[in-house]
């Protein structure tokens, strides 16, 4: 196993250079000129092109991408060309509150999501199965910029019992991470009750029944723990993705995060931002990737890495 | 949903309870629409940023509410004839927020870091003509100029001219942006992500000034949001408030809406190098063929005013012409077939992609098209724009046939709303002259008013140069817009000015 984890840790690498030079070509890409960007509506050409020099742009690509590069492995990612702070700082200071954020909401959201789930699973075809697959569906097809709005026109404005949004208390995290857990549970659920059916059909889980297994132990031990395998998957991809930052939610609730971040840099140009943003999602993913890879293990005994 | 709000309810209310003390402190919260880019105003180019540098920066002038240039650091000027020297006499006793006196030493060190183009500060045009700065004594200092600037007392009233401690520059070099240290009304508390935090300034130099304890500044981009925070009091003063929020501030007591004109010009400038747009009447046509009431209902709900020349009202100099381009759609086609365009014809208008731009733009195609021009709609993405129309570097590589577009001249003066958009050396990539406009009348104008700081010879310069423009038409005048904002009944003296930045020096809380 320790030997399976090293070797996994030890491929990043690479799959991170080849992220890394697919981020500068897309980057640089991108129509627009970021020195005209930077020096403003009413600068004129000469100032452009001393922000163009200042920038490094008017190196040619490639020494540009070997910078970065150079820079990159060294954890330094220069500095953002909006705010002429350190890239680093300048995410380190939004990633930790989507992190709370997307915790927050994957644990609400998976624990809900395996609830109705189970429940619509072993009552299939019952009005607790449609029940359950009504709010589901709901929950994909809400769009959470309405959701949010109208949670906040019900909860701060109407009702007066919630901040509007900002970060800051527990009080702030209620309505964002309902917004955003909210597809996540849903997703879960309709995950769960197909990966539960299909498991609910197996011989093993007849023959508990049939030996007389209490009915809440199959459903529990034998067919769940069956079903995680897919389960944790989906709940990997999901947190990968919420760890991106929620553009949506994070606008609606002036959330401090990444998500945010990443469409102002976008909009900005801000190339040394945009490129150390996508560097980092990517490495968020493939850890998490290997999170998962190895919690197989623990749902399945028989799962051996060597 | 119950079982849900109880303890939720439960928890809030011990927290107002104890909360409820700290009320005595005058707090004001203010909701913008984006984020602060940096606090060194020397390299600030959004309104928003000023603004809030502005908090705890000044200059040597400043704007009033209504946009009146009004001496700050600076007590009284002379200037020479040819407007190439100004001597300032600068006010006593004022101290920066370290503690380090204001004199003129540190508007020297403040002014020459601005002017020195190896600063690569985006405001350096400002003082880009600064030839030498003299310091005569502790309070006397004397700017000599490498060319006649008649508007640089305007420019000195720029936010990108305020004055910071310049031992605060010393020690934070190319950091000052996130240690802003001035003489201003406010000190600087802290600045993280989205949320900027200022703190009552006790020496203030102005008596019985600021009345606030702390302000917030803090970015929430949903406009629903924001209007929201207002509403429930997390906010006092939001802004902008888009027109179609306005009865949801109207309609709440506890608010009052704020709804001024600005200086933000709106107008759709013509190539006047290409054809059909060469021709004055064909321009003229177009003037005559857009119905600039319908313009301010459609695309501004009303909230607009009209562009009367070719500045706004607000600004320094502005004359309104007495022929107005009222809409005549007979005159229009009268005006197309004398040009030898009796059937109209085609072209291509770029724009921002923006939705008020594409809807203003979507406006002036339906328009036109009563007179049979019929026009493409091209919108654009801010740097696609930069590349296309800013950056071209020939006027005959000029692919732009019309551009809507927009102006705010920051000075407040006439020569920003003038020079960077019609005069006949302004032509991208050097100024923003997209209409290629080119009159020896008002070229003319518009050095004279520049070379001289007279301000009855610089009146009768900017006369002539509006009401010359007015006749050739190289834009549509379009309107101006209004500013929208929403704030509590219980703030008073916080102002919403013109060029749209905001003022809470004289801020208070009922």
């Amino acid at each position: 196993m320790l030997k399976y984890l090293v070797g996994r840790l030890a491929g990043i690498l690479p799959v991170l250079l080849v992220i890394s030079v697919f981020v500068f070509g897309f980057v640089h890409l991108l129509p627009g000129d970021p020195a005209r960007l930077v020096a403003g509506p009413d600068a004129t050409q000469q100032d452009v092109e001393l922000v163009r020099q200042d920038l490094g742009l008017d190196q040619p690509l490639w020494v540009q991408y070997g910078r970065f590069l150079g820079n990159a492995v060294q954890g330094e990612f220069g500095r953002s060309m909006k705010s002429k702070r350190p890239v680093s700082q300048e995410i380190g200071e939004r990633f930790l509150p989507t992190l709370y954020l997307t915790i927050v909401a994957m644990v609400w959201a998976t624990l809900a999501g395996l609830l109705i789930g189970v429940a619509s699973a072993t009552k299939r075809g019952r009005w607790q199965d449609h029940v359950g697959m009504v709010v589901a569906v709901s929950g994909i097809a809400f769009p959470s910029f309405w959701l949010g709005l109208l949670m906040i026109d019900l909860f701060s404005v109407k009702l007066g019992w919630l901040p509007t949004s900002g970060y800051g208390t527990w009080q702030h995290y209620v309505m964002p991470s309902l917004t955003l857990g909210l597809g996540v549970a849903a997703v879960m659920a309709r995950f769960t009750r197909s990966a539960f059916i299909e498991i609910a059909r197996e011989d093993y889980v007849r023959t508990a029944r049939a030996k007389g297994v209490p009915a809440r132990l199959v459903v529990w031990k034998h067919t769940l723990r069956n079903a995680l395998i897919p389960i944790i998957t989906m709940v990997g991809l999901q947190f990968g993705f919420l760890l991106g930052g929620s553009i949506v939610v994070e606008t609606v609730f002036s959330w401090p995060g990444l998500g945010r971040l990443l469409v102002d840099s976008v909009n900005y140009r801000d190339y040394t931002v945009i490129q150390a943003e996508i560097l980092l999602f990517s490495l968020e993913f493939i850890i998490i990737n290997l999170l998962v890879d190895v919690l197989y293990a623990f749902a399945n005994p028989e799962i051996r890495y060597s | 949903m119950n079982r849900f709000a109880l303890p939720l309810l439960a928890g809030l209310l011990a927290g107002t309870a104890l909360a409820g003390p700290a009320f005595a402190a005058k707090d004001l919260v203010v909701g913008l629409p984006d984020n602060i880019t940096t606090l060194d105003p020397a390299d600030i180019n959004d309104t928003l940023s000023q603004s809030a540098s502005r908090t705890m920066l000044q200059g040597l002038f400043g704007f009033d509410k209504d946009m009146k240039l009004v001496p700050l650091l600076a007590e009284s000027f002379t200037v020479n004839d040819t407007a190439t020297e100004y001597t300032y006499r600068l006010r006593k006793n004022v101290t920066f927020h370290d503690g380090t006196p204001f004199n003129a030493q540190a508007v020297k060190t403040n002014f020459d870091r601005l002017a020195n183009p190896a600063n690569r500060l985006k405001r350096q045009s400002l003082l880009a003509m600064l030839a030498e700065t003299v310091v005569v004594d502790d309070y006397t200092i004397t700017l000599k100029l490498a060319q006649p600037f008649g508007a640089l007392n305007n420019n000195l009233a720029h936010p990108g001219a305020m004055i910071h401690s310049p031992k605060a520059l010393e020690t934070f070099g190319k950091e000052i942006g996130r240690h802003p240290v001035g003489t201003g009304p406010y000190k600087f508390v802290s600045w993280e992500a989205d949320t900027l935090k200022v703190e009552k300034n006790d020496k203030y130099w102005k008596p019985g000034l600021p009345k606030i304890d702390h302000v917030t500044l803090k970015s929430v981009p949903e406009n629903g949001s924001r209007i929201a925070m207002l509403q429930t009091n997390e906010a006092q003063f939001i802004y902008p408030l888009p027109p179609e929020m306005v009865k949801m501030v109207e309609a709440n007591n506890q608010l009052e809406l704020i709804d001024a004109p600005s200086i933000i010009a709106r107008y759709v400038a013509m190539n006047t190098m290409k054809k059909p747009f060469n021709d004055p009447r064909v321009r003229q046509a177009l003037n005559y063929a857009i119905d600039k009431n319908a313009y301010a209902k459609v695309v501004y709900r009303g909230y607009a005013g009209p562009l009367d020349s070719a500045i706004p009202s607000k600004l320094g100099f502005h004359v309104a012409q007495p022929n107005q381009y009222t809409y005549d759609l007979a005159k229009a086609k009268a005006l197309l077939a004398e040009a030898g365009y009796p059937n109209g014809f085609e072209a291509e208008m770029f724009g921002r992609n923006s939705t008020n731009f594409i809807r203003g733009m979507q406006f002036v195609q339906q328009q036109l098209s009563q007179i049979g021009v019929k026009l493409t709609v091209t919108p654009l993405e801010s740097g696609v724009e930069t590349a296309r129309v800013w950056g071209v570097e020939k006027p005959e590589d000029a692919t732009v046939q019309m551009q809507y577009g927009g102006w705010s001249a920051s000075t407040g003066d006439a020569d920003w709303g003038l020079r960077p958009l019609l005069w006949g050396k302004g032509f991208p990539p050097k100024f923003f002259n997209v209409a290629y406009y080119k009159n020896d009348t008002v070229d003319a104008a518009i050095e004279t008013g520049i070379g001289t700081a007279d301000t009855a010879k610089r009146a009768e310069a900017y006369r002539v140069a509006q009401e010359q423009i007015w006749k050739d038409a190289p834009w549509i005048f379009l309107g101006v817009e209004n500013l929208l904002a929403g704030k509590s009944k219980k703030l008073t003296g916080f102002y919403y000015v013109a060029d749209g930045g905001l003022q809470m020096e004289e801020a208070d809380l009922q």
